[in-house]
């Protein structure tokens, strides 16, 4: 064999028919401090070839004159998709601790440094805030019945997760109905969060679809529109209108479950989103109505909205174009003074309020922005669900809490808090198994959630996904039962805005107030 | 009669859920080694799939004069672009490589799977020029006929008679080969 140019040749050759970006060159060794490192045990690895194969971010290599396979870790992203594939389990990506060690100077900042000092560049992420800010999920607690009042038990008696998101009467209607305002029927009070079509795979969306219709609640298509392809589970889908207006035409409003204006969103609050163009393949142009290669580009504001006013025009004009027959939901960023931004968007007419929490993911967002702009969701829902309580226009709208929900238990606890139901985005997508590297603003997700790249695309089957997204929320149904059970509680709806039920652990007089529950042992 | 056979379960590929990972070469070795562990195939029996000729870098002959193990892996993952699916055996109706063998080693089983007696292959690659979809491959380890060292026995896929369903479609992480039975394929005549 010729030397060492044979394995450029195999190398390139390989990597154009896998569909990477560039050849390697040897400058590509040396661009920067590794933050990983990918252990190999040799003595396990039957050079199959998957690892190279599988690595979307370069750092895996093979070379046949040598026959070893080699890693550039400076591009390991620990998305750990060579772990989890390699028959034998014979890689391993640690961290890689190699500066001395300080506390104020950590590993976060100074490659920040390192990377905006080379590009000149803001830095930009993908996914919620990582940063250890409070988390108060935590340090609230639940209640449960014991002696005096009995607790109920959700395999013998029923238990209802059932919930209706939208506007309510102001006075009990004698036969139940909803007095012509229309609402939202969720057979589970948890909803896919908005991830549009393009910044997530087209199988992906596919699966939250399925998963919604065969669950009974709903996915948000995002503000990217809906697939022509998807126009069947319309009555599954929570369609947006946000600032790029992508995909919005009259068959796209009416072709749904409900309408959601896009205001702000808990990862980039105050600023537009940006999917790249070489993200806008076919599929996803002709989903949003634009040139396929052209960035997509949605401004910071909606340029039509500069006052409660002008939302109220707005919120009419969809409720028009659906004929009264969508609820209209209103999503903003959880931010300084949100209760009275709130109250404003519940006169304005909306039916729904979602809040997203500073912990809500995105699919691009500059990592500046995400760690410092917002407030945790905990006490902003606590917050303007008292203040439109004490208004009295509380049952003009129903919330949604958004952004760094986890688990059953934190439905739970957010519901207490004052939520009708919650959305899930960062879980759904754990769900189907992306590891949190971060990576998707940069188009290929090892794991083929948040890419449309053709090779990465069949990593995530859509009924693959479906049925793990179906799992995940059967489960968490029946922790939600056995929760209200032991509240001595039948149905999600006892249990709204009864923070008696909580109580905080840890958490000073200023946050119990904010949050509107008592210490434990009180 | 060829073709008058009932029709078996057959694997066949799914190219939109194939993710390329080679699973089911690995799956494949490892089924038809001795040892039947992964390990142990590879590292004990040594057995490998030639990497250089399904990348189409390498020919076979090329890989054979440098010393190197031959494939036996009797399915193969075609790339191109960034498609890529996974090929093997499809047990036709109609065998054109049953045509081709001389002496009788390939025959039709009585669930029409094609299949080989070992002992009865001199190597002679009829059923290679014969085959229309290159599903055929040389298993260089056995050799029938002493003094011609590059040659070997036929060796393709054989739907692992030992097991329920065979392995590449067990080992397959997103469901991207199947075991059914789609029915008689229908050939045009003209």
């Amino acid at each position: 064999m010729a030397g060492q140019s044979t394995t450029y040749l195999y190398e390139k050759d390989a990597r154009e028919r896998l569909g990477f970006r560039s050849p390697i060159q040897w400058g590509d060794y040396f661009h920067g401090h590794p933050e990983y490192k990918v252990h190999r045990d040799d003595s396990k690895c039957i050079r199959c070839l998957c690892c190279v194969r599988q690595c979307p971010y370069d750092c895996t290599f093979y070379d046949p004159v040598r026959n070893v396979i080699y890693d550039i870790d400076a591009n390991c992203v620990n998305c750990k998709r060579c772990e989890f594939m390699c028959p034998t389990q014979c890689i391993e990506i640690r961290e890689h601790g190699s500066f001395r060690r300080n506390a104020h100077w950590d590993a976060k900042s100074t490659t920040g440094i390192y990377k905006q000092a080379d590009s000149g560049a803001v830095i930009l992420t993908g996914l919620g805030a990582d940063e250890d800010v409070k988390i108060y999920w935590g340090r609230i607690l639940l209640d449960a019945s014991q002696v005096t009042n009995p607790s109920i038990d959700p395999l013998r008696e029923p238990m209802e997760t059932r919930t209706y998101l939208g506007r309510k009467p102001d006075r009990v209607q004698p036969n139940g109905s909803s007095n012509g305002y229309p609402q939202l029927k969720c057979e589970i009070p948890v909803i896919f969060a908005p991830m549009s079509f393009g910044a997530i795979s087209y199988n992906f969306q596919k699966g939250l679809a399925i998963a919604a219709r065969e669950m009974g609640t709903y996915f948000n298509t995002g503000e990217g529109g809906l697939n022509p392809d998807f126009a069947e589970f319309g009555p599954h889908a929570i369609v947006q209108v946000a600032s790029g207006r992508f995909g919005v035409s009259p068959e796209y409003l009416v072709n749904s479950a409900a309408c959601e204006i896009k205001i702000g969103q808990g990862a980039k609050p105050g600023i537009g989103g940006h999917l790249p163009g070489e993200k806008v393949t076919y599929q996803v142009s002709r989903t949003r109505m634009i040139p396929q290669g052209a960035d997509a580009i949605s401004p910071a504001p909606q340029h039509d909205i500069y006052s409660i006013e002008d939302l109220r025009l707005l919120i009419y004009a969809l409720k028009e174009a659906t004929e009264y027959r969508k609820p209209v939901s209103v999503k903003i960023a959880a931010v300084h003074n949100v209760s009275a931004i709130a109250s404003g968007i519940a006169r304005a007419g909306a039916d729904i309020i979602v809040l997203d929490g500073y912990r809500g993911g995105t699919g691009a967002t500059p990592r500046a922005i995400r760690d410092n702009v917002g407030i945790p969701i905990e006490l902003a829902l606590a917050q303007v669900d008292e203040r439109l309580r004490a208004e009295g226009i509380r049952n003009q709208v129903s919330l949604i809490a958004a952004g760094s929900v986890r688990s059953a238990a934190e439905v739970i606890k957010a519901i207490a808090l004052g939520a009708d139901a919650c959305y899930i985005g960062t879980a759904a997508m754990l769900a189907v198994g992306c590891t949190l590297c971060q990576q998707c603003h940069r188009g290929h997700c090892s794991w083929g959630i948040t890419t449309n790249r053709g090779d990465l695309l069949p990593r995530l089957p859509a009924d693959m996904a479906a049925e793990r997204l179906i799992n995940l929320l059967k489960g968490w149904k029946h922790e939600m039962q056995e929760m209200l059970g032991l509240m001595g509680l039948n149905s999600i709806e006892g249990l709204r805005g009864n923070r008696l039920k909580l109580r905080g652990v840890d958490l000073n007089e200023v946050e119990l107030k904010t949050l509107g529950i008592q210490h434990a042992g009180l | 009669m060829l073709g008058s056979k009932p029709v078996a379960r057959k694997v066949y590929p799914i190219e939109e859920r194939c993710i390329n990972c080679h699973m089911c070469e690995v799956g494949c070795i490892v089924e038809h080694s001795q040892t039947k562990t992964l390990l142990g195939a590879y590292q004990v029996e040594k057995l490998s799939f030639n990497r250089e000729w399904s990348l189409g870098i390498v020919e076979p002959n090329e890989a054979l004069e440098q010393g190197r193990p031959h494939p036996l892996n009797r399915c193969l993952v075609e790339t191109h672009d960034t498609l890529s699916i996974s090929t093997n055996c499809r047990h036709c109706d109609e065998p054109e490589c049953i045509l081709a063998c001389k002496n009788g080693a390939l025959y039709q089983d009585e669930e029409g799977r094609c299949r080989l007696h070992e002992d009865r292959c001199v190597g002679c690659w009829m059923c290679i020029m014969g085959c229309s979809y290159g599903a055929i491959n040389r298993n260089p380890t056995v050799k029938n006929v002493p003094g011609q060292e590059n040659n070997g026995i036929q060796n393709h896929c054989d739907l692992c008679p030992e097991r329920e369903i065979p392995m590449c479609v067990y080992v397959c992480p997103t469901k991207a080969l199947v075991f059914e039975d789609r029915g008689r394929a229908v050939h045009e005549v003209e």
